[in-house]
């Protein structure tokens, strides 16, 4: 017997046993392998002639299970359920098993039966991935006991002090053909050159031998470098040791497409290792909000393996929170969401089926303007008003009613959806504290904000995912309830401020844009702030103050503003922009880096008056930039925008520019799913459109330059039209038929307006 | 986005549709009015949705009358303003009318 601590990584099955196998870092920094037994329960009810066949089925298979009549609670009955449980002794044979049994016996009700294993882990020993723990091992690595240190929930967790080695190839391999392979791994650089093969082979492994990473970070390696691995090696562990586990083999993964909040989404093919994790930042879940750190942070609250959270949409690791807590408390968990939604007259589905509150801004430009958020204002709610599953619509004796929507909340007892949000609530807010108490330039700044990121994704999708027709504890009420007392608390916000004399420009589902003259300084919002939360009862923070901000109107019908498109700078110099070019992913580098070099020259001025005198420096950059595009020095990549093929090409009638550009690449052999984004860059001639992933390199000269020109102009436009200046101003100024910055009218100020204009453009 | 009732943006924009052959036969002119009222509606969509009323049309109505008149009274009061300026600049006139003479 031996005990050491260190951090628990992962675990999975073996191949040859079926039990466990779990990957540690020591303190020592060894990494070992460990074994464990482990069985699986789990759960049927139904018709009693039916739990009788399935019991005379289990009994017959060669799988060894062993079989028992239980009572379990169910979340949503008073009354504990009497259910037929199955024990199935390795771990390996669940899911196989259970995959035989729904074909035999679709009509049974399954609890507990589709739990991934690394949750159940979790929640047996209160072990997470990258947990601090410690361990008894017996003879031959069989671990007698594992006990965990530290709480996921805590902030100060000791790092585990990970290997990462970092591969790219040289250039994107689905553009051009690469030559070489990029590797980094702390103060090493390595440069392998693709061909020939064998050597490139030998070289790698010696590469990935000596670093012996724990963490394989790459751009495409799911799509492109681990095929091409597997391809050189055959797949051979002594060749090519990419997992660290030689008994396990690489996991592979088919791409896949499907649907997600109205938009087609597609997923590559994903390769996963073990004894060591991998991740490819390009076919990862929102890799450049919060990083492979985020991922950790993500791993370890939800209890999934590092390299399915990396993958999968946050509501995964939701779904994975809510069955850890209910296993822990003995709940079931439904196999399938049994609870439809309850019937409602038509009245009541008109109040209740609605977002939250987006109203349209006063369209202009406005100073010293105050943008007040509720921190996570649905999980807030959630917890403060017990929303969840069971307390909805249930009779007791404390009883909430949902403000405007025809729905009771039992307050008897705290609900199952809070007792899953509340730790994670608390965590993210004290990350918050943490960081606005540190010096901006901190060490600890980026990591506590990509897990504070990663924390909030979770949040969102826990509101989310109530609404969700799969989610196993959903219900389309607790969405409802949860939207209703938004809208009803950014309203009481709205009245408390206009009650002091505040004007409230923009309404946005969780904030509030106000201002108020001699109102400049963050603590002159103070009382504002203090009054609301006395109103509301929930959490409200200060985003911060604005010197100037501009809400902008609608590019179809200038005579409407659009919520939530807006630029601005904040009192700190930083620029803050929503739903403008250069934060949406169909807008090329060049043009983006225009708009911001604008917005930064723009941001230098520290009142509305003080913008106009930068309009001749901005019109100067316009004239330089449209000079470089028009010799050609622009290069082609920064010219490339991205675009999302929302449906498969030949189903387009009048196609888009993707779906030319798609169009293109098929017929160079390249197959395009829908979902798939597509580079293209716009050239002259028939075509309009050429899609960069071809073989072929684009011609510089046959850059479409009129049309370039002319989104640039458009995109200027957007962030000057406040100031007056459309896109025809900012062309008279950069052909120099107009003066430089001259307007044509006088543009004033809202707040300096006796009477207020509703529109813009009846100016 | 997976909603089983339309946006309350939407309900403008069908609305809007519904009297297509409507605004056809108007005059250019009257056509740009009733755009704006149109976007009227359109700029009061959260009123709208609180409102969560059956017949969404009356809503939509009551949206631009509202536009309407706060046009209306944002007239008046530059008006009185106006007013106000050129009573001050005739009494300004006089008084220097009455110096020269």
């Amino acid at each position: 017997m031996s005990e050491n601590t260190g951090w628990f990584c992962d675990v999975y099955t073996h191949p040859d046993d079926g039990q466990l196998t779990l990957w540690v870092i020591s303190d020592e920094g060894s990494r070992e392998l460990l074994r464990q037994r482990f069985s699986i329960t789990f759960y049927a009810a139904g018709k009693n002639e039916r739990l009788r066949e399935l019991w005379y089925f289990l009994k017959r298979q060669a799988i060894p299970v062993s079989l028992g009549r239980d009572e379990r609670r169910d979340l949503l009955s008073p009354h504990p359920l009497t259910v037929l449980s199955v024990k199935v002794k390795r771990p390996s044979d669940q899911p196989r098993l259970f995959k035989r049994i729904t074909q035999i016996f679709p009509d049974l009700d399954f609890y507990d039966a589709d739990i991934p294993l690394s949750a159940r882990y979790a929640a047996t020993f209160n072990v997470f991935p990258l947990t601090r723990c410690r361990w008894v091992v017996g003879e031959n690595g069989w671990v007698h006991e594992i006990i965990p240190l530290e709480s996921r929930w805590e902030l100060d967790q000791t790092p585990p002090p990970l290997r990462v080695l970092e591969i790219q190839p040289d250039t994107e391999p689905f553009h051009t053909r690469p030559k070489e392979l990029i590797a980094h791994s702390g103060r090493y650089d390595w440069r392998l050159p693709l061909y020939p093969n064998r050597p490139f082979l030998a070289c790698l492994a010696a590469v990935i031998s000596r670093v012996d990473p724990d963490l394989i970070l790459s751009d495409w390696g799911d799509t492109w470098l681990f095929p091409f691995f597997l391809r050189l090696s055959h797949g051979r562990h002594d060749l090519l040791p990419l997992c660290r586990d030689p008994k396990r083999g690489v996991l592979y993964k088919a791409k896949r497409t499907y649907h997600s909040y109205g938009q087609i989404i597609h997923r590559g093919q994903q390769i996963l290792l073990h004894g060591r994790w991998h991740i490819d930042r390009r076919n990862a879940m929102m890799f450049s909000d919060y990083g492979w750190e985020g991922i950790m942070e993500m791993a370890q609250v939800s209890g999934l393996p590092v390299q399915v959270t990396a993958r999968n949409s946050p509501g995964a690791g939701i779904t994975a929170m809510e069955m850890i807590v209910a296993l822990r408390e003995e709940l079931l968990v439904p196999y399938h969401k049994q609870q439809a939604e309850q019937l409602k007259t038509a009245k009541d589905l008109i109040e209740a089926d609605r977002g939250g509150l987006v109203a349209a801004p006063l369209a202009g430009l406005h100073e010293a303007v105050a943008e007040i958020d509720a921190v996570s204002l649905y999980p807030s709610i959630i917890r403060h008003f017990n929303l969840s599953p069971e307390t909805i619509n249930n009779s007791g004796d404390e009883i909430s009613l949902v403000p405007a929507i025809n729905l009771k909340v039992d307050q008897g007892r705290e609900g199952f959806l809070p007792r899953v949000l509340s730790p994670l609530l608390d965590k993210r807010i004290a990350i918050k504290h943490l960081l606005a108490e540190l010096h901006p330039r901190d060490c600890r700044c980026s990591l506590l904000k990509a897990r504070a990121s990663a924390l909030k994704w979770l949040l969102v999708v826990a509101f989310g995912y109530t609404a969700y027709r799969l989610a196993k504890f959903g219900r389309i009420e607790i969405h409802q309830a949860i939207t209703a007392y938004a809208r009803e608390i950014i309203l009481q916000a709205k009245e408390v401020a206009e009650e002091m004399g505040f004007e409230v420009l923009h309404m946005y589902i969780d904030c509030i844009w106000v201002c108020k003259p001699a109102c400049v300084r963050p603590p002159d919002f103070q009382p504002l702030l203090n009054a609301i939360v006395d109103r509301t009862s929930l959490p409200m923070a200060l985003d911060g103050v604005f010197n100037w901000v501009a809400f902008l109107p609608s590019r179809i019908d200038p005579r409407v503003s659009v919520p939530n498109r807006y630029f601005g700078v904040m009192q700190g110099g930083e620029i803050k922009v929503r739903g403008i070019e250069v934060r949406r992913r169909d807008t090329p580098p060049f043009i983006a880096h225009v708009q911001l070099e604008i917005l930064s020259k723009l941001a230098k001025a520290r009142t509305v008056k003080e913008m106009q005198a930068f309009l001749p420096e901005i019109v100067a950059i316009l004239r330089k930039k449209i000079k470089e595009l028009r010799e050609g020095r622009v290069q082609p990549s920064e010219l490339v925008l991205r675009q999302r093929l929302s449906r498969a090409v030949a189903d387009y009638r009048t196609p888009s520019p993707a779906a030319q550009a798609a169009a293109q690449l098929e017929a160079g052999g390249k197959t395009v799913n829908a979902g798939e984004t597509v580079r293209l860059i716009f050239i002259r001639g028939e075509d309009r459109v050429l899609a960069w992933d071809l073989p072929e390199q684009p011609d510089p000269r046959r850059v479409d330059v009129e049309r370039y020109t002319h989104l640039l102009l458009r995109a200027a436009s957007t962030v000057l039209q406040p100031l007056g200046a459309d896109e025809q101003v900012i062309q008279a100024w950069t052909n120099g038929s107009v003066p430089a910055g001259e307007l044509p009218i006088e543009f004033p100020l809202w707040q300096n307006l006796k009477i207020k204009r509703l529109h813009v453009a009846q100016v | 986005m997976g909603r089983t009732l339309a946006t309350t943006t939407q309900l403008i924009l069908n609305e809007q549709k519904e009297f297509t052959q409507f605004r056809r036969a108007l005059r250019r002119s009257d056509q740009a009015a009733f755009d704006e009222l149109f976007a009227y509606a359109r700029q009061h969509v959260a009123a709208i949705t609180m409102a969560s009323h059956a017949l969404p049309f009356e809503t939509i109505l009551l949206a631009m009358l509202l536009g309407e008149h706060s046009e209306n009274r944002r007239l008046r009061t530059a008006l009185d303003l106006l007013r106000e300026e050129v009573s001050q600049f005739q009494r300004t006139v006089e008084t220097l009318e009455k110096r020269d003479v």
